[in-house]
C-alpha cells in the first residue's frame, strides 16, 4: 500500500547501502594484496579516525558545533587505558568503560550546552576541551603528564602482527558505523536535524530541543570515546597533544573535505586525507597547506564535497555530450 | 472557554510589550488578534506558546495553567503554531516537513525508533498516509518532493499550517498567516482555514490585514500591547478608536 520511494525519512541520495556492502568486502580482502605492516598501521589509523569523524557528524547534524571532539577521544582513551593499566581490567572491558566515561561527561556538559548557540557553542566547548588537556597533563600519577602515558596493555596479547589489529578495527569501525547509520536514518536522527534547521519550529512541534541535543552529544561522545580507548590499547602509548584542539579542527576538516551533509561524506574525506599523503611522502609536509587547499576547491566546485564527485561528473558529461551532438 | 488569557504582561526591559492583557478564545471558533505593526501581537502568541515566560500574568489552556512550561511541552498539550519568518524547515523536503512535525502523536519512543520496532513501523506507516492527507488538505501534495525553501512564499505559508496541523492541535495559531500573499492566495488560505475549522479546530488568528476579518467569529483589538476592544468583527469594524489606531487621527 505504502510506496517504497515515499519513505519520508531516508535521504540516502549519494551513497547506497550496497556501496558499502562492497567497501567493507574489498577491505576485508585487502590484506591479501597489501602485507605490508606500515600500510596495515595506515588503514587502522585511519579507522579510528573515520569512527571519529562520523560520530562528530551525528552530534553536527543536530546543530552543535563541538570543537572538543578530539577532547572526547582523549577521554576514551585515557579512562580506558588508565583503568586497565592500574586496575589490571581486561582491555576488552575498559574500552566500552571508556567510550561510557566518555558518554557520562557529554551528558554532563550537554544539558548546560544545551542553551548555547553557534559561536558561543564553539568557544565554550574548545575551552572545555582546553581544559581537559589540562586534567591530562596535571594528573601525571595515573596519566604520565607531558612524558605520556606508557605501558598501556595490548588489547591482543597473542598477536605476533598488525594483521589481527587490522581485522579488529575493520570489525569495530563496521559495528560503529552501522550503529550511527541507524541512528541517523530514523526518527531521531530526523527531529535533531530538525532542530538545526529551526529550533523554534522544532520546539512548536513538540521536539524536546534539549533532550535530543544532548542525545546526540552522548551517543557522538560514546562512539569516539570508544574509538579512542581502541586506539590506545593498539598503540600502546599516548601523548594528551594527540587530543587537542588542532586534532579536532581535522575532524572538521576531514568531514568538510569529505561533505558533511552526508553519512558518506566524513568517511571518503577522512580516507582521503590519510591515505593520499601516504601514497606520495614528499607532500606530507604540506598537509595542512593541501588540505586548505583542497577543501577551497571542494567548497567552489563541489557543493556537496568529494561525495558529490561522481555525480558532478556525470552532470558534466551528459552537458559535454549534449554540446557535441549540437555542433555534429 | 479553551483558552484564557488574564493579565498577560511582558517586558522586555523598560518596555512593555504586552500589557494586562485579557481575553479567551472558545472553543470551535475562529478568533482574531488584530492591530497595527508592533502592536504586540506575535509577543502574545510567544508567551502562550512558551518561547518566553510572561512578566506577569496567566495562560489557562483547557483547564490547565500552562504559564511558563516550556514550547515542546505546550505543543504536545494541544496548542499547534505557525511563524511569520522562517515558518519551516527549510533543508527538507514538504513531505519530510510534514512527517517530522508528527513527532508526538503518534510518538515512539528512541527504542523503537532505534530498533526498527513493529511498533516504529506501524507508526511511521500511519505517519505517511496521514502526511499526505494533510497534504492534500492543504493543496500541497502536487509539490511533496520539492525542498521547502524552493516554495514560493505562498505555498510555504500553507505548509507551515500543515506542519502544524500534523501536531494534531486543539488550539492553532496562526501567525499573519496571509501577509505578502497575492489575492489568489489569500483566498485559497482562507478557503482551507474555513475547512480545517470545520473539521474541529479552534483557531486564533493574528493579522494586521483586516481582510482576516470576514473569516473570524469574534475580534480581538490591541495596540501598544493593551487591549482597545473587543467583539464581532462588524462591531470592531466601525469603532473609533480602531480607525484612529489604523489611519491615525
Amino acid at each position: 500500500m505504502i510506496d517504497k520511494h515515499l519513505s519520508t525519512i531516508d535521504r540516502r541520495r549519494l551513497v547506497k547501502p550496497s556501496a558499502y556492502g562492497g567497501l567493507v568486502i574489498i577491505l576485508f580482502l585487502l590484506p591479501l594484496f597489501i602485507k605490508s605492516p606500515y600500510w596495515l598501521h595506515i588503514f587502522i589509523i585511519t579507522f579510528v579516525f573515520i569512527i571519529a569523524t562520523v560520530s562528530l557528524r551525528t552530534i553536527v547534524i543536530s546543530g552543535q558545533f563541538p570543537l572538543a571532539h578530539a577532547a572526547f577521544m582523549g577521554i576514551g582513551a585515557y579512562a580506558s587505558a588508565v583503568i586497565s593499566k592500574e586496575l589490571g581490567w581486561s582491555p576488552w572491558l575498559t574500552m566500552l568503560l571508556g567510550g561510557l566515561v566518555a558518554t557520562g561527561i557529554g551528558v554532563l556538559i550537554g544539558y548546560p550546552f544545551a542553551r548555547l548557540r553557534a559561536l558561543y557553542y564553539a568557544m565554550v566547548s574548545l575551552f572545555f576541551g582546553v581544559g581537559i588537556l589540562q586534567v591530562f597533563s596535571v594528573f601525571q600519577k595515573w596519566t604520565g603528564g607531558y612524558s605520556g602515558l606508557m605501558g598501556i596493555p595490548r588489547l591482543l596479547p597473542a598477536a605476533t602482527s598488525k594483521l589481527p589489529y587490522y581485522y579488529f578495527f575493520l570489525g569495530l569501525t563496521t559495528i560503529c558505523l552501522l550503529a550511527l547509520y541507524r541512528f541517523e536514518f530514523c526518527r531521531i536522527g530526523m527531529a535533531l536535524k530538525a532542530i538545526a534547521q529551526s529550533h523554534q519550529v522544532a520546539s512548536s512541534v513538540g521536539i524536546n530541543e534539549a533532550r535530543h541535543r544532548v542525545l546526540s552529544l552522548a551517543v557522538g561522545c560514546f562512539f569516539v570515546g570508544l574509538a579512542g580507548a581502541a586506539y590506545a590499547h593498539y598503540n600502546l602509548t599516548l601523548s594528551y597533544t594527540s587530543f587537542d584542539m588542532l586534532a579536532t579542527l581535522w575532524l572538521f576538516m576531514y568531514a568538510l573535505i569529505g561533505g558533511i551533509g552526508s553519512f558518506a561524506g566524513p568517511i571518503v574525506g577522512t580516507a582521503v586525507l590519510f591515505i593520499i599523503p601516504e601514497l606520495f611522502r614528499g607532500l606530507k609536509e604540506f598537509l595542512p597547506y593541501l588540505s586548505a587547499a583542497i577543501l577551497f576547491i571542494v567548497v567552489f566546485a563541489m557543493p556537496q564535497g568529494l561525495v558529490g564527485l561522481p555525480q558532478l561528473v556525470r552532470l558534466w558529461f551528459t552537458e559535454l555530450r549534449k554540446r557535441v551532438t549540437h555542433a555534429s | 472557554m479553551l483558552l484564557e488569557i488574564s493579565g498577560l504582561t511582558k517586558y522586555f526591559g523598560g518596555l512593555a510589550a504586552v500589557s494586562q492583557l485579557d481575553f479567551h478564545v472558545n472553543k470551535g471558533g475562529i478568533s482574531g488578534l488584530i492591530g497595527p505593526n508592533g502592536a504586540g501581537k506575535t509577543t502574545v502568541f510567544n508567551l502562550i506558546t512558551g518561547v518566553f515566560p510572561p512578566t506577569t500574568g496567566r495562560v489557562t489552556f483547557d483547564g490547565i495553567d500552562v504559564t511558563g512550561k516550556k514550547p515542546h511541552v505546550i505543543a504536545e498539550l494541544g496548542i499547534g503554531r505557525t511563524f511569520q519568518l522562517n515558518p519551516l524547515f527549510a533543508d527538507f523536503t514538504v513531505l519530510e516537513n510534514v512527517s517530522a512535525s508528527f513527532h508526538l502523536r503518534p510518538k515512539s519512543s528512541w527504542l523503537d525508533a532505534y530498533f526498527n520496532t513493529a511498533t516504529y513501523r506501524r507508526n511511521e506507516a500511519y505517519i505517511l498516509e496521514q502526511s499526505l492527507e494533510i497534504l492534500q488538505l492543504v493543496g500541497l501534495d502536487k509539490v511533496k518532493y520539492e525542498l521547502a525553501k524552493n516554495l514560493p512564499h505562498g505555498y510555504q505559508k500553507m505548509l507551515g499550517i500543515a506542519r502544524a496541523l500534523a501536531t494534531k492541535p486543539k488550539l492553532l495559531l496562526l501567525d499573519e498567516p496571509i501577509a505578502g500573499m497575492n489575492p489568489d492566495e489569500i483566498a485559497f488560505t482562507l478557503k482551507n482555514i474555513r475547512k480545517t475549522q470545520q473539521q474541529g479546530v479552534t483557531f486564533l488568528i493574528v493579522e494586521h490585514n483586516m481582510q482576516i476579518l470576514d473569516l473570524c467569529d469574534r475580534v480581538v483589538v490591541i495596540n501598544f500591547g493593551q487591549k482597545i476592544t473587543e467583539g464581532l468583527p462588524q462591531e470592531v469594524r466601525k469603532n473609533k478608536e480602531v480607525i484612529k489606531a489604523y489611519f491615525g487621527g
